[in-house]
């Protein structure tokens, strides 16, 4: 991991003075989750992904503290992030869409769930509105095949959707956001 | 018993619920009417008795039980689970573990789902019991990360469980016995691979889910080292009932091989979708025709139109031709209809007017996608295999391409011995099976192979390598 080894590097990662891993956060690790695991890396899912979902992706200077309060490598914890679909090292937007594109949904019509979002929201699958408030993804199956086509709205499944339900969903999360909807 | 539902055109099967006792289910119950069952209710209806009997009994007594039972593993590879609980070797001190394996990201399977979201204490009940039998002292509930809902649900039981003592440093159920259990929820976060058993072992390690090559098996050397247990949550479901009622009461349900292998007893949770009419989870016993399952558990074919074909059980399996409707499921299905097995006995149908090359690109895009990329074969071949099938769907493949997918389908895989897990079987059988089966549509959609040297085509049996 070049970012972190290489001393004389032109590589910088972006950090900031206030540390994305809080104390009260560490201070709940150390209760919680580290007595859990035979070793301390064990722990390393459960924090990225609490991490993940306080600030919607893992900065890398996250990873740097993640790791040093593990006591791993800051190449460990990137092995990891980088792995994971759920991690992102850039910022998702506020609704992450999901729509499930495996067999059952492509049968049931995902299709056309998913050309409407991308047309109304000007974004290709595994990308993010340039206003932050909007990331899309072609997700595989996400276990429920009988209510086909679903997606999950940030943690919220879906089932049996159609296009006036993904439209009305999208209208309640740019409102809550205070946002015009992308028409 | 619960009231039957009204609707019900469904043949009755010959048990009762099982697994769904407390799940309403056609043809017992209506879905509208389920609940998530808390652990007050949860024991009012017999709960946790199964385990009380349990500590009666001794470990090496219940591995026995369990094996007498022959109850075959839920998640996929129907491996016996009392043998795999009698590989362990005795207790020498050190921590050893249970892995629940609730990965379920198999395309097509939703069974797992179920039992977490309305039954969850039944989980734990077998959980609890797997543990005090194998002699395991930590029990991780691994679940996908996309599951968010069935988190909470499953955290909310296991602190249930502790709150009335099954788990907890006094011992299993309030100190019955000696023996403690502490159970966690490890979620994961977005990886098929992570439900292949080695694969979830490094995803509570936290590390990135490359599956272990193997030996040594977990059961000897698993997670963090020490002899760790891997079981489906449907597989520690039905442990509860089979102490409760017995060995002789499990092999009444389900069907012997037809084949001489061996046997398929119990009943199964049996998630059903496509193009059916009321698609869903149904308790089947192990054997019912998958005609049955359509017409009698999901009302019929949608709109009345034909059957073409059916994803086995989780695109892994391969597919059931048109003629293969009839096929009984239950673990010969393998060797009887041409496709890998059993799998999650979850089936995906399809109906006549279904596009069996565009079906076969998207389960091709899915093993791209979900391949973890440690094995040349199977990185390179999912990919190849995606491109050749888009190609044939495109209409810019010719009659070359279908062998050369066949050729690089058929040599994927721990059974042609060329990569570590079975992520790469599942891609040689879907891939092989619904091209063999479906041969004509993919020849329909390719153009006769041709070369053009200088201005003169050369038709496919002439040797390339002397025109070069
Ligand atoms: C690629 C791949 C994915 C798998 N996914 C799952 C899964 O999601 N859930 C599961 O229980 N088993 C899954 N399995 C099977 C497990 O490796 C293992 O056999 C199973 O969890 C053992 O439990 P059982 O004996 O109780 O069935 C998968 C296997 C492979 C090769
Ligand atoms: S077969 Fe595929 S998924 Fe399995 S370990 Fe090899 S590369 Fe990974
Ligand atoms: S295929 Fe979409 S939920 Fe299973």
């Amino acid at each position: 991991m070049s970012w972190t080894t290489k001393p004389s590097a032109t590589t910088k990662i972006p950090t900031r003075a206030e540390p994305y891993c809080t104390q009260a956060m560490k201070d709940r690790w150390t209760k919680e989750l580290l007595p859990r695991y035979a070793t301390k890396q064990g722990a390393l899912l459960p924090i990225l992904h609490e991490i993940q979902h306080a600030y919607r992706h893992i900065p890398y200077q996250a990873m740097v503290e993640i790791a040093s309060f593990l006591s791993i490598k800051p190449a460990d914890v990137m092995d990891t992030v980088t792995f994971y679909e759920e991690f992102h090292t850039e910022p998702v937007g506020k609704c992450v869409i999901g729509i499930c594109q495996s067999i059952a949904c492509e049968v049931c019509g995902h299709q056309k769930l998913l050309d409407h979002v991308r047309n109304r929201l000007g974004i290709e699958p595994h990308e993010t509105t340039d206003d932050g408030k909007f990331t899309l993804l072609a997700l595989e199956c996400l276990g429920s095949c009988d209510t086909a086509p679903v997606a999950l709205f940030n943690e919220t499944l879906h089932e049996k959707l159609t296009i006036e339900t993904v439209d009305r969903l999208i209208d309640e999360a740019s409102r809550a956001d205070g946002g015009s909807g992308h028409h | 018993m619960l009231a039957r539902a009204t609707e019900a055109k469904v043949a009755m099967p010959v048990t009762e619920p099982v697994l769904t006792k407390r799940i309403p289910t056609a043809p017992w119950g209506d879905p509208k009417n389920r609940r998530t069952v808390g652990v007050d209710d949860f024991i009012a209806t017999g709960g946790y008795k199964s385990l009380e009997k349990a500590l009666d009994i001794t470990p090496a007594d219940l591995v026995n039980l369990v094996k007498d039972a022959n109850l075959r593993g839920r998640g996929g590879a129907g491996f016996p689970c009392g043998l795999k609980w009698s590989f362990l070797a005795p207790p020498d001190g050190g921590r050893r573990y249970l892995c629940i394996n609730c990965d379920e990201a198999e395309p097509g399977t939703f069974k797992d789902r179920l039992l977490c979201d309305y039954d969850p204490h039944l989980i734990m009940e077998g959980i609890a019991i797997a543990c005090w039998a194998c002699q395991l002292d930590t029990a991780y509930f691994f679940i996908r990360g996309e599951y968010h809902h069935q988190a909470k649900v499953v955290e909310k039981a296991i602190q249930e469980a502790y709150a009335k003592g099954i788990f907890g440093k006094q011992g299993l159920m309030n100190g019955k016995v000696k023996f403690a259990v502490d159970c966690y929820l490890h979620r994961g976060a977005g990886a098929y691979i992570c439900g292949e058993e080695t694969g979830l072992l490094e995803a509570v390690e936290g590390r990135r889910g490359w599956p272990r090559l193997k030996p040594p098996f977990p059961a000897v050397k698993g997670l963090f080292g020490r002899p760790t247990i891997i079981n489906n949550v449907e597989t520690l479901a039905a442990v509860g009932p089979i102490v409760d009622k017995g060995v002789a009461w499990w092999k009444s349900l389900g069907c012997e091989s037809s084949i001489g292998g061996a046997p398929s007893y119990g009943p199964k949770l049996m998630g059903v979708s496509g193009h059916v009419n009321r698609p869903g989870v149904f308790e089947c016993d192990l054997g019912i025709p998958l005609r049955k399952l359509v017409e009698d558990y999901c009302g019929g074919m949608r709109g009345g139109k034909k059957f073409k074909g059916a994803i086995a059980g989780g695109v892994s399996m391969g597919i059931l031709g048109t003629d293969q409707f009839d096929a009984p499921m239950d673990f010969d299905i393998g060797r009887k209809f041409d496709v890998m097995g059993l799998g999650t006995a979850c089936p995906t149908i399809f109906d006549e007017d279904t596009d069996m090359v565009a079906v076969a690109r998207n389960i091709a895009r899915f093993f791209k996608n979900e391949s973890c990329g440690q094995c040349t074969p199977c990185r390179e071949g999912a990919g190849w295999i995606y491109k050749i099938i888009s190609r044939i769907e495109r209409g810019d493949a010719t009659t070359k391409d279908l062998d050369l997918l066949l050729e690089i389908a058929g040599s994927m895989g721990i059974i042609p011995g060329t990569t570590i897990c079975g992520l790469s079987d599942g891609n040689n059988w879907a891939i092989r099976t619904i091209v063999n089966k479906f041969r004509g549509e993919f020849e329909a959609r390719v153009k006769p192979y041709s070369v053009a040297v200088s201005s003169v085509g050369v038709s496919a049996g002439v040797q390339l390598s002397v025109l070069r």
